[in-house]
């Protein structure tokens, strides 16, 4: 397929005659780098024309793979003096032209076409036509004036060869200094393990007299990004097998390694295969065409210490932290929830016991409440009016006292309220009874109607019978630090190991069992001492006062 | 002419009872009184009354240990209590009168009245052998209640009643036999006093055993379908808690 080709740089020249020589279509001019431009055969599909190299800014490389003859032809503007140019044509190694003078008869006039209409009239040499099949022809120029700016053209007609990798050297630290491992000649896999003694990777690549064409770089395959890419060469250091030349190389950093994976070395000839000025200039070369200058190995690298970028460790690092604060939130949820639901729990257990307490304290028998209200109706009903007032009044301040939601009341207070509720009893009953106290009643607190329930006991069970036989006595005793509480009756007593001791001393065993578990520093103790003469409780709250 | 004893382990109650009864119910004539239970039954055996006012708590006995030791019992019984749980429900079923201390005038009065009725017009009563059988029993185990009629006393098994009605103060027991007796209770006191044993309150007017409903219709805002065949309708207030008794019936 044929296709059209453009000139690259703004070059059409007009010649005067035309030459049928060789092939070589003398219509179309290639720039070939410098001063030199040139034409090829008309054959040719593919002229890889005027590359450059970062690395050799003086040269300027053809690659003319379908060429058979290369004509070539130096230019001057009207201003130079091409008498002060010379040349040197090499073809391979061997010199056809040494240090040349520019002939000048041999100057033409060529018309330098310009996109913008300044055409310019130039001067050209044609400095020889070349086969070129299979070989090299190096051209170089230079001004007198200046003979260190030498220019390389060189028109390449060998097929570019493939580069290879010799020798994949790992330096590592030692006690003296540094040292290498190396793999010689590596397949297309190489396994390579990085420790921190590593530091540095060596490529080493077979030499050709165009190295300068060829251009390394790293491939992580993983993200499929360029991590490393070098245009240049080091020499010096590695000799080749005959030990007469040096092997190019380059150096790669440890640290361009960040994670183990997959890495892919490319070293690929740096000629503009698709280069296109405006979108029409083409090549018909296929990748697989381009894929046979380029060697390509996988490096297969093994870090015992990831290393990340900032980015990577910043991403890291955040995601960790969040991690990690996610789940410290989330226990710190379950255990506040935890701690939330035990405190809820403790707090439900003492509002239940309290709760408990509550409903066993304010548990005035209604059999006596009834039956103290019938004692009171006996008193109106007699016309006993006097008493009837007093007793209902007693019977209203005691109803208070129990209804009213206090905890804790004072010892006097708690006197009073026996006494109230003896009154009552007294009413029904008819018999006698006696509240003593050591000093002051008032030194201190007790859950209230604490010993109720045991005069309940005594007046029901020990002297409800006896009418106005019946004694009781009630004394409050300081014993060092402990309160103790006694309620002692003459009357029947019972049976202390009986299970069945009627419903008041029930409520009063739970009632303690629940004080001793709301205060666990002080502890009730209750003593039951029962004879057929009486019965004594003793209610001793240790360490209270 | 009433010839009473009475019978409380307070003094003040037997006094205060005394005191009432002599000034409210002349009919009524004291001759003994008792603060424990052999004292009771002493009393009563000496003296054949036929009334006694009976106290159901007594320290660690009950007035119901004094009808028990009694060989027999030929006597109208008022039962008198302060507060008691203990055996009222039995004394409930059984028909029997109560009154509660302190002492309501009128209800005394009213007690004595229908005691004098009792003694004029049956022979002989059973109620308290009924009792004493239901007090066996935990309460809410109770199966058999004493209905009183017109001159007599019917004991019917709960199971036996499909459904009570309201007649103004008077109550209209259907039982299964198709029979329907008439009782001069209202149907409040029915309602309270059979509610442990799973009676539904449906109506103002009705009381339903749920053993015979059916189903519940969904018309006029909800109808109970008895097995009988008769429509109950219910109240919109007790709604809730009739479909709740019926789901866990």
């Amino acid at each position: 397929m044929k296709k059209i080709i453009f000139t690259f740089l703004s070059f059409i020249i007009t010649l005067s005659t035309v030459h049928a020589q060789k092939g070589i279509n003398f219509y179309i001019s290639y720039s070939a780098g410098g001063r030199l431009t040139m034409h090829v055969d008309s054959a040719a599909n593919n002229v890889y024309y005027g590359n450059k190299f970062p690395n050799q800014p003086n040269t300027s490389f053809n690659y003319l793979p379908e060429v058979n003859h290369v004509s070539v032809q130096m230019y001057f503007q009207k201003t130079e003096n091409p008498q002060n140019y010379r040349y040197t044509i090499l073809a391979d190694d061997e010199p056809i032209v040494v240090n040349k003078p520019i002939n000048k008869e041999g100057l033409k006039d060529v018309i330098k076409k310009d996109d913008e209409w300044k055409d310019e009239v130039l001067d050209s040499i044609t400095l020889g036509v070349f086969p070129i099949k299979g070989k090299t022809i190096t051209i170089l120029t230079y001004d007198i004036q200046r003979p260190q700016d030498v220019y390389k053209n060189v028109f390449y007609g060998k097929p570019i060869p493939r580069p290879k990798i010799e020798i994949i050297a790992k330096r590592f630290a030692t006690e003296k200094g540094a040292d290498y491992s190396r793999i010689i000649r590596p397949k297309e896999r190489i396994d390579l393990s990085f420790t921190e003694k590593d530091d540095e990777l060596t490529i080493i690549k077979d030499r050709s007299y165009i190295d300068y064409i060829y251009s390394t770089s790293i491939k992580d395959k993983k993200s499929d990004k360029i991590i490393f890419e070098s245009t240049s060469w080091l020499y010096g250091g590695y000799l080749n097998e005959e030990g007469n030349k040096y092997l190019p190389y380059v150096k790669i950093d440890k640290s361009i390694f960040k994670k183990s994976g997959d890495y892919e070395i490319i070293i690929q000839p740096l000629i503009r295969w698709d280069i296109s000025l405006d979108g029409i200039l083409d090549y018909d070369i296929s990748p697989q065409e381009i894929e046979k200058y380029t060697a390509r190995y996988t490096l297969a690298i093994t870090l015992d210490q990831e290393s990340y970028t900032k980015k990577e460790a910043f991403t890291y690092t955040f995601i960790v932290t969040l991690f990690i604060g996610l789940i410290f939130l989330i226990i710190l949820y379950f255990t506040k929830k935890r701690n939330k639901k035990k405190l809820a729990e403790q707090e439900q257990q003492k509002n239940t016991a309290k709760l408990q307490l509550n409903s066993i304290r304010s548990q005035l028998n209604p059999h006596f409440l009834f039956n103290a209200l019938s004692g009171i109706q006996n008193l109106m009903n007699k016309n006993e009016i006097e008493n009837a007032n007093k007793y209902l009044s007693t019977f209203a301040r005691l109803t208070r006292n129990v209804l009213d939601d206090k905890e804790l009341i004072s010892l006097s207070q708690e006197k009073n309220l026996l006494d109230d509720y003896l009154q009552m009893e007294q009413l029904r009953f008819g018999f006698q009874y006696e509240i003593h106290h050591s000093e002051d009643l008032d030194l201190a607190n007790i859950p209230s109607m604490l010993l109720q329930p045991f005069v309940e006991n005594a007046v029901k069970h020990g002297i409800s019978q006896q009418a106005t036989a019946g004694k009781i006595r009630i004394e409050f005793i300081k014993q060092a630090n402990d309160l103790v509480l006694t309620v002692t009756d003459n009357g029947n007593g019972f049976d202390t190991e009986k299970k069945h001791q009627g419903l008041g001393l029930q409520l009063s065993n739970s009632r303690i069992a629940l004080l001793n578990s709301i205060y666990k520093e002080n502890r009730f103790i209750l003593a039951i001492q029962s004879t057929t003469d009486g019965t004594k409780i003793g209610l001793t709250l240790t360490d209270w006062l | 002419m009433m010839r009473a004893v009475l019978i409380d382990d307070e003094i003040s109650n037997v006094e205060n009872l005394r005191t009432l009864l002599e000034k409210h119910s002349p009919q009524v004539t004291i001759i003994a009184t008792a603060q424990n239970v052999s004292d009771a039954v002493d009393a009563i055996e000496k003296h054949l009354p036929n009334l006694v006012f009976l106290d159901i708590q007594m320290g660690d006995k009950t007035g119901f240990d004094v009808l028990k030791l009694l060989p027999s019992r030929n006597f109208e019984v008022i039962f008198v209590t302060a507060y008691d749980q203990y055996g009222i429900q039995a004394v409930k079923f059984a028909a029997l009168d109560y009154l509660l201390k302190p002492i309501d005038i009128e209800e005394l009065m009213h007690a004595v009245n229908k005691a004098e009725h009792k003694l004029a017009t049956q022979t002989q009563t059973s109620q308290l052998d009924f009792l004493l059988q239901q007090l066996k029993k935990s309460e809410t185990n109770l199966s058999k209640i004493a209905l009183q009629m017109q001159g007599e006393i019917r004991y019917v098994a709960l199971s036996e009643i499909i459904r009570c009605e309201a007649d103004n103060t008077y109550t209209h027991f259907f039982l299964s036999s198709g029979e329907k007796i008439l009782v001069s209770k209202s149907l409040k006191e029915y309602a309270d006093l059979l509610h442990p044993n799973g009676f539904l309150r449906t109506h103002q007017s009705h009381l339903v055993n749920p053993k015979y409903v059916k189903s519940w219709l969904r018309e006029d805002g909800g109808i109970l379908l008895l097995l009988s065949g008769e429509k109950i309708p219910i109240s919109k207030p007790n709604k809730d808690n009739v479909k709740q008794a019926l789901q866990q019936f």
